[in-house]
């Protein structure tokens, strides 16, 4: 009964905690309803979503538009396409989210899949959720300047 | 655009909300102070338009297969060694997972 919470698929880091999350792959398909009360960079008025998890998309999630589930985008854990990324939240975005320490965080990047087969991840603006209220922004970190927003996926 | 000269710790206010403030002058760099309420994101000019740029391209319909990736890359190195999750949800969001609210 009880539902997996989406961080199974999320190894989330910050510089401001130094715990590291270790997900657990869950063998069923999960839903959850994710509000972003600023929305995405480019997409602010849409603020409701549905983030859903298959075992065997993972590490991919789908954020699906609560309001239009035919547009989507396709995110993922940052652990499986780079090693050592460490977004640096600001003690603003922190506080907007009321996150208490890496527990309490999923981290997400969105993919952009090319029609050639291919596809980049952007790590200059993760989406941040905080795991207990299911409220995320997509933050654009300190050190965002450290990150491409078209990191090519390691396919 | 509108143009406006200030001096230094003089301001602006948009929308009789929003102030911007000249905090520094160093050379040719300008430190802005901007006070808005956190439902007003502020964001350098260029990020946000990589990032939209990016999301917008990035936007899908009618789900797509989702890629194979290649062998994940090898973890940082560090002492602290993995954890099991808490899996199950607080009672108080397992309401908010149903029913889908009103924005």
């Amino acid at each position: 009964m009880a539902q997996a919470l989406l961080n199974q698929h999320a190894k989330v880091e910050l510089m401001k905690f130094a715990e590291l999350a270790e997900p657990e792959i869950l063998p069923v398909t999960t839903e959850n309803v994710v509000r972003l009360p600023l929305g995405l960079l480019g997409f602010e008025h849409i603020k409701q979503y549905v983030l859903l998890s298959k075992p065997d998309e993972a590490p991919f999630l789908w954020l699906q538009m609560l309001d239009d589930p035919n547009l989507a985008f396709l995110v993922v854990a940052p652990s499986a396409v780079i090693s050592d990324y460490y977004p640096d939240i600001s003690p603003e975005e922190v506080e907007f989210l009321g996150l208490a320490g890496s527990q309490d965080t999923l981290v997400f990047n969105i993919v952009t899949l090319r029609s050639s087969g291919t596809g980049t991840v952007n790590l200059k603006g993760p989406i941040i959720v905080n795991r207990n209220t299911l409220i995320g922004k997509q933050v654009v970190p300190l050190n965002a300047m450290d990150y491409s927003s078209q990191h090519p996926l390691p396919i | 655009m509108l143009i406006l000269s200030r001096k230094l710790n003089e301001s602006i206010v948009i929308d009789g909300r929003i102030v911007v403030t000249i905090v520094r002058v160093e050379g040719d760099v300008v430190k802005l102070g901007i006070q808005a309420s956190r439902d007003v994101p502020v964001h350098r000019q260029e990020v946000y338009e990589e990032i939209q740029k990016a999301n917008q391209g990035a936007l899908t319909k009618g789900r797509p297969a989702v890629p194979k990736l290649a062998q994940k890359p090898a973890p940082p190195s560090e002492g602290t060694p993995p954890r099991s999750t808490e899996n199950s949800i607080p009672a108080q969001a397992k309401d908010t997972l149903t029913t889908p609210k009103e924005s």
